[in-house]
């Protein structure tokens, strides 16, 4: 059994070696199989772990290099426009980087990819009629393995090896690529939706801040605040706010925040060519990146991706927001619009509430003086009234120095029931609106004047004068009381002023007084002469009286008939 | 002693009623025969005293002085009315025609003439320049109009304005246009609430309600 068994046939013997070393051949290659997928879990796992899209991005690259032991890797992220607007890239060094000078845009053999996405595996790149050849300065790059990443059936980018370290690139190699592939892409998926939920959270929790801060502003702009923050929040580079004044109008842009903001505030473009003309028609948010067939340009300067969302109210546009990103930056995508564009809800509502709370103070006060007015009018007046009655039957009866006295302090009671008259006026009437009486439009010269007369002029009326003087004459009376006011500004250095404006059914009289030194110089006499000039058309006078202790100017015209009434 | 004019005073301040009593009293052809602080009180001692002349506040607790003094121009003809405000001349002459007074003084102690205006009212003249009663027609059609809520006045409503502004009582508009005294009451009363929108306090509120909004 022995001999037996040491005299097998050669050939047999062979074999049994042949099979024992194709065994451990089998044993290696089961070991160096069972070695690569434990390298390709390691990948898919270390691919997996990170949540930030940059640095899954990143590792990517680094594992797929590990995994099929290449020299150089890289993955290109593709844009809406078919071009890599991202490179990530493992194995250059910095000096390479620069020598090169610009990354790879998605031309020759990296566009191939690009236009038909399946592996492409070459043994040299050279020889493919697709490569483009290299730029000067690049590292020689000879072995090729390149895998499309989906995201979700949508090509996302592309994973490029190139050098093996050992020979070239095999199918084993092109299989393990194209599995981590299909790992990344999960990954990116999940590292995207995770970055589209902080955003979300992120804009959220801004547009609550700014609704309260919005709400409770109490000096600062709330406009401000919010393109301040869309700004941020939606990594722009220029926000503006946009208004038209009635549908089919040239839009202006009414606030700018960001990049060459300020000219563009108060610049106004036709609605038909922008954006924001195409929401304040459509009502909708708008999403243009670029390679538009229109202009996008509410922003000057050379815009790139351009958002637009209407500020609705009372489901009218009252404004358009735009938020541009410069050229040649990341696009908006969806979610992006999405997100702003319940910002700019957000933000509607608010503003809403700002505007009737404003409209809501103004009111009050408005209330407020109404009150003050009819108290005054309720009990001041008739209390100094009475009083003056009961005064002057004392004076009667009374003789001599004091009754004269007694008349003088009724004179003077008269003169601050007046006072009170015309505050009353001001106090219970609002300052803007259609239409806006002589009485009123004399009380502001009044005031707008008291800075450079140093004391306000007293003023009174006498007749009723918003009956009578209405129209141009309104005007020429408002020219006359400017012109002789600003005299005694500049000329007559006087301690009071005071203006008179009278009326009846024939005549109707300005007087203003001070007690300056004069208006002196012939010279000084040129706006008057305008003056008499106004009167004389109107078939009146202007009479000036300076003196050293105070001036007088004196304008006097008809009243203007009934039917030539504006 | 009969040539004495005898007046009635209508204001809801003492003070005031006090201090043209004495005023008036201390005129040699002058009688205060009666007071008032308000419209209801008035109408009924009007109709008991039938002065020559009644001085009125626009202005009652219980109502507008404006109804006060058309109830007594329809009722005694006779009893010529002088509105006494506090309110400016713009405010006091359109209170003046719609009520149908002969005139109206300001609460001016020594610059309202009240002792004259009593003694050239008693004697029958108007004091308020017919120009002007026009120009007062004229603006408050034209504010009417223009005020969307106030509306366009009625053609009955401007022709009743137009015969206020001729100084005719209710019941000579009523004889005019054949219709009855109460009927055109109501269709001054309608007018004059439609026009008590004018009034200045209220008037700023409603124009403040009244702006568009996104008008700042």
């Amino acid at each position: 059994m022995t001999d037996e068994t040491i005299s097998f046939p050669d050939a047999p013997r062979s074999q049994l070696d042949t099979a024992l070393a194709d065994l451990v051949e089998r044993a290696h290659g089961v070991m160096e199989t069972q070695g690569r997928l434990r390298a390709l879990l390691r990948a898919n796992q270390a691919v997996v772990e990170l949540m930030e899209l940059p640095q899954v991005l990143h590792r990517i690259v680094e594992v797929a290099v590990e995994l099929v032991d290449a020299r150089f890797g890289a993955l290109g992220v593709i844009s809406p426009s078919g071009e890599l607007e991202q490179f990530i890239h493992v194995g250059l060094t910095d000096s390479d980087v620069e020598a090169i000078g610009h990354l790879p845009v998605g031309h020759g053999l990296l566009g191939a990819l690009i236009d038909d996405p399946r592996a492409i595996r070459l043994s040299h790149i050279s020889d493919d009629p697709r490569s483009s050849g290299f730029p000067a300065h690049h590292p020689p790059m000879d072995t090729f393995l390149g895998v499309p990443i989906r995201v979700r059936d949508k090509v996302f980018g592309n994973l490029y090896l190139s050098n093996r370290s050992t020979g070239e690139f095999t199918a084993d190699d092109e299989q393990l690529v194209k599995s981590l592939a299909g790992t990344a892409g999960f990954a990116i998926e999940n590292a995207r939706l995770y970055a589209e939920t902080r955003r979300r959270q992120a804009w959220a929790a801004a547009s609550a801040e700014i609704t309260a801060a919005m709400l409770s502003a109490d000096g600062d702009d709330p406009l401000a605040i919010l393109l301040e923050r869309l700004l941020m929040l939606a990594e722009a580079d220029l926000v503006a706010l946009t208004a038209q004044a009635f549908p089919g109008d040239e839009i202006e842009v009414t606030a700018a925040h960001g990049a060459a903001a300020d000219p563009l505030i108060g610049r106004r473009f036709p609605a038909t060519e922008t954006v924001a003309g195409r929401v304040f028609d459509g009502g909708q948010p708008l999403l243009v990146n670029e390679g538009s067939a229109f202009h996008v340009e509410v922003p000057a300067h050379d815009s790139g991706p351009v958002m637009a969302l209407p500020l609705t109210a009372g489901g009218l546009v009252q404004a358009v927001l735009v938020i541009t990103r410069a050229r040649g930056r990341q696009s908006f995508d969806a979610a992006d619009l999405d997100m702003a564009a319940d910002f700019a809800d957000q933000a509607s509502v608010a503003l809403e509430l700002i505007k009737s709370r404003t409209a809501q103070q103004l009111v009050l006060v408005q209330e407020d003086r109404a009150r003050i007015a009819r108290d005054l009018h309720d009990h001041v007046i008739q209390q100094l009234f009475g009083t003056g009655l009961q005064l002057q039957s004392i004076a009667g009866a009374t003789d001599g120095a004091t009754g004269k006295k007694i008349i003088e302090s009724v004179s003077n009671i008269d003169g601050a029931i007046a006072q009170i008259r015309t505050a009353i006026f001001a106090l219970a009437m609002p300052r803007t609106g259609e239409s806006v009486t002589v009485r009123h439009r004399l009380i502001d010269l009044v005031t707008e004047m008291t800075l450079s007369l140093g004391r306000a002029p007293t003023i009174e009326f006498s007749g009723p004068v918003d009956l009578v003087v209405t129209g141009s004459l309104a005007d020429d009376v408002l020219a006359v009381a400017r012109e002789a006011l600003t005299n005694t500004a500049r000329h007559a250095r006087a301690e009071m002023s005071s203006m008179r404006l009278t009326a009846d059914g024939t005549a109707i009289q300005l007087t203003v007084d001070d007690d300056g030194h004069g208006i002196g110089e012939p010279t000084r006499r040129s706006g008057l002469s305008n003056l008499e000039a106004r009167a004389h058309a109107r078939g009146g006078s202007c009479t000036v009286d300076s003196g050293p202790t105070g001036t007088r100017v004196t304008w006097r015209v008809p009243a203007p008939e009934l039917s030539a009434r504006s | 002693m009969t040539d004495s004019i005898r007046v009635f005073l209508v204001d809801d301040h003492e003070i005031v009623r006090r201090g043209i009593a004495d005023l008036l009293n201390a005129e040699p052809d002058m009688d205060v025969v009666g007071e008032a602080p308000d419209a209801a009180q008035a109408i009924g001692r009007i109709a008991a005293t039938v002065p020559d002349v009644a001085v009125l506040d626009v202005r009652l607790p219980d109502g507008s002085g404006i109804d006060l003094c058309r109830d007594i121009r329809s009722q005694h003809p006779g009893v010529r009315c002088l509105i006494l405000t506090a309110y400016d001349d713009d405010e006091a002459i359109n209170a003046a025609v719609l009520a149908g007074a002969s005139g109206y003084v300001l609460k001016d102690v020594r610059g309202s003439g009240l002792i004259e205006a009593i003694r050239k009212v008693a004697s029958g003249r108007s004091l308020i320049d017919p120009s002007l009663s026009r120009r007062v027609v004229e603006k408050i059609e034209a504010e009417s109009a223009e005020d969307p809520r106030l509306g366009s006045l009625s053609l009955r409503e401007s022709q009743i304005l137009a015969l206020i502004a001729d100084g005719l009582t209710n019941r000579q508009i009523g004889l005019e246009l054949g219709l009855a005294e109460k009927t055109i009451k109501n269709y001054v009363s309608g007018l004059l609430s439609k026009l008590g929108l004018q009034r200045r306090t209220q008037a700023a509120i409603l124009r403040l309600g009244r702006r568009p909004a996104g008008d700042e």
